[in-house]
């Protein structure tokens, strides 16, 4: 899509918020959730408002306080990280970071995301201190009985009881929220990811019908079901020996599918390619396979439809609500299921059923990331016009017999903790940002650079 | 699709605000789907096993009180220890490297005091007890935890065995616990598959000795203990069963599935 903005694209109105979004998962690390926040915060700044995004250092480079294109502030701040580039939740040492960050900034509306950020959870607990309102966004999709679920989600319950409104991104994850969080149904939204669909555009020459090239591109986890594609290619190559799997991403399961390849001798029709561009690898092919066992959007999905690939898929989470019926194929996660619906999908390729272009030019008119922009700007609006909860309705809101006290300790403690650094660093002493991001200002500035640069 | 046109999808816009609460609203939502409630007799079968381990547990530490107060003449543990063996030959190898460093295991913690002693050697048992495999005969290799069980009891017994005065005492005691703690285990796993009749009365003559040999140390500690066993055998199956009426199992949409396959069991 086009990041460059205009200057009619940045009026700060009375209207546009001061917005921050927090989440330990942004640039330079790569995913669903910080695509997200980044074409989030883009599209809300084309929409007139200021936002600025938190998360912690990447050192020795990432570090400090960074402005992305087309203009966005990030700050990066130094907490250390435990697993999977989540930071250790202790409810306090992001305090003394978040409070003059939101009083420099001016910041009206909190924004955290995804459910295993502990920098998300910590700033819709200080938020409030601050008058700041807040908003949450759930990308994930947790079971009941598994040790991380019984873990993360007290946690989330606890965080959920300071937010003013949640979103999640698709009904499936809405109704797994309210559970896990014990909310009220509607204080929950739901809007879904988007896809740029100009990054996605499927090759111009039209792709050979006797050959078809199936798509794997995942993180090679046993939740993305790595188990289920080491069953089944096999069988699909053996019956279609015109078929070639092409495997992008990597992971703990990647030895598996080493192996399976090494034990049937298929190293001409399977191709693993390890971490790669999606955009690059999607083109080369006409079918999608995700197997994955757990999935809240699959964002993976849209990007092959958006594409023109025939999309496989197993029935879970929410995946059955992102694409029409017509445009994908559903299987159980079993293996002969797999190996039938993948098989259909072979033939019907085959028989040339299946118009990229047409499916390209669907998908661009499903998902766009300016409308969801628009749906979350309706609810922070909702949320900076409902009135605020104060600190007593906080304390009262009950969370159980255990966790309730622990979690009124840690609010209160928090509140103290806050008097302090009122006292230790006043507002006075902190220094407001003044000059905020002149778009014209910059044009202006690149042109004359440009017209320095040719003269030379 | 539901009586007011909403339709469980994210890929058309539709006429219903964001935060819409359709009625099929966690309709897909399943309460103890999967559950199989207890019931009681099969689990006080089941517990037999945690009894039996405790009773011979206090079996063993009664021999020890009464070697360590030398009321009890350490040739009659040896002698019962021998006659329980049926395989004389690799036994032998195994009395012989006891008895060669039964004099090194005797002034092994010389040097530890008494209380720190009774305090370590009471954390080993308890490892012993929670984490010994308290399941029928399984195939494959022994769980780790079963094994770090077996080290715990053996250690206790080791550091046990320093308390005592004469070598011969401390032979007989850890080859006691051998035979306890090591080789009644395996015992333990095959009376899983005997008659519930059979489990029942060994049980109950493991647990009648247990009493009686405790009772002639302590005999008030004989009663507590009685009340223990008895409360671990009857007691605890009834609160587990109760408490079952608290189980609230939610399954749905979100769950990871769990995947089929077929190649992978061979």
């Amino acid at each position: 899509m086009d990041t460059t903005l205009t200057s009619t694209d940045y009026i700060q109105g009375s209207s546009g918020l001061s917005i921050a979004m927090v989440c330990d998962f942004f640039h330079p690390a790569v995913g669903g959730v910080e695509n997200h926040i980044f074409m989030l915060s883009v599209e809300l700044i084309r929409r007139g408002h200021k936002v600025i995004i938190i998360t912690h250092s990447h050192p020795p480079n990432r570090v400090g306080v960074r402005w992305i294109l087309p203009c966005i502030k990030v700050y990066y701040i130094p907490l250390r990280t435990i697993a999977s580039n989540a930071t250790l939740p202790n409810f306090f040492t992001f305090l003394p970071y978040l409070r003059p960050i939101l009083i420099r900034e001016r910041i009206q509306l909190l924004h955290g995301h995804a459910s295993l950020s502990s920098m998300a959870h910590e700033g819709l607990l200080h938020s409030h201190l601050m008058g700041v309102r807040t908003v949450f966004t759930d990308h994930s999709l947790f079971g009941f009985d598994d040790a991380t679920g019984i873990l993360t989600n007290k946690l989330l319950e606890a965080a959920l009881r300071n937010v003013d409104a949640a979103i999640c991104v698709s009904y499936t994850g809405r109704e797994n929220t309210v559970l896990r969080g014990s909310l009220n149904p509607s204080t929950v939204h739901v809007i879904p990811n988007a896809v740029v669909a100009d990054q996605f555009k499927p090759g111009t020459e039209p792709l050979p019908l006797d050959n078809v090239n199936i798509i794997v591109i995942s993180r090679l986890a046993y939740r993305k079901g790595v188990d289920l594609l080491v069953a089944t290619a096999p069988r699909i190559c053996a019956r279609f020996p015109n078929v070639r799997f092409i495997i992008g991403g990597d992971g703990p399961k990647l030895t598996a599918l080493l192996q399976m390849r090494e034990k049937n001798l298929l190293h001409d029709q399977i191709q693993l390619l390890g971490s790669v561009r999606h955009q690059d690898v999607l083109i080369q092919g006409s079918i999608f396979l995700n197997t994955s066992l757990t999935e809240a959007f699959g964002v993976a999905i849209l990007e092959a439809a958006c594409t023109g690939l025939y999309v496989v898929s197993t029935r879970v989470g929410g995946v059955p609500e992102v694409l029409p019926e017509d445009m994908i194929f559903f299987a159980r996660p079993e293996e002969d299921d797999v190996v039938r619906a993948l098989s259909e999908a072979i033939y019907s390729v085959m028989a040339g059923k299946h118009d990229p272009h047409k499916a390209h030019e669907r998908v661009r008119g499903m998902y766009d990331w300016a409308k969801i922009a628009q749906r979350t700007e309706l609810v922070y609006h909702g949320v900076m016009s409902s009135p605020e909860r104060d600190l007593w309705t906080r304390i009262d809101d009950g969370l159980g017999r255990y966790a309730g006290p622990i979690f009124t300790i840690i609010l209160i403690v928090d509140c103290m903790f806050f008097i302090f650094l009122e006292w230790l660093t006043p507002r006075d002493h902190i220094d407001y940002v003044l000059d905020e991001w002149d778009a014209a200002r910059f044009a202006q500035w690149c042109q004359h650079e440009t017209e320095k640069s040719e003269s030379r | 699709m539901n009586g007011d046109g909403w339709e469980k999808i994210l890929w058309r816009d539709q006429p219903f605000s964001d935060n819409y609460v359709p009625p099929s609203f966690l309709s897909a939502l399943k309460r103890n789907a999967n559950v199989q409630p207890y019931t009681y007799t099969p689990l006080v079968l089941a517990t037999l096993s945690i009894t039996q381990h405790a009773a011979v547990l206090f079996i063993f530490l009664s021999v020890f009180i009464h070697l360590h107060n030398e009321s009890l003449d350490p040739r009659l543990v040896v002698w019962t220890c021998i006659i329980g063996i049926k395989t004389v030959k690799s036994s032998i190898l195994v009395f012989l490297a006891l008895i060669a460093v039964t004099p090194v295991l005797k002034t092994l913690t010389e040097a530890t005091s008494s209380d720190s002693i009774w305090a370590l050697a009471a954390i080993l048992f308890g490892l012993n007890v929670l984490l010994a495999d308290y399941g029928g005969p399984a195939p494959g290799p022994h769980r780790l935890t079963s094994v770090m069980s077996m080290n715990a009891a053996i250690s206790a017994s080791v550091v046990l065995a320093s308390r005592l005065k004469t070598n011969l005492s401390v032979f007989g005691l850890i080859l006691f616990a051998v035979l306890l703690f090591a080789l009644f285990p395996i015992l333990r796993k095959r009376l899983k598959l005997c008659s519930p009749l059979v489990v029942s009365s060994i049980t109950l003559g493991i647990t009648g000795v247990s009493v009686a040999v405790f009772g002639s140390v302590t005999p008030g500690g004989a009663v507590l203990l009685f009340c223990a066993l008895f409360f671990i055998t009857f007691g605890c199956p009834a609160v587990l069963v109760w408490a079952q009426k608290f189980k609230n199992e939610i399954r749905g949409p979100w769950d990871p599935a769990v995947p089929q396959v077929w190649s992978a069991v061979e």
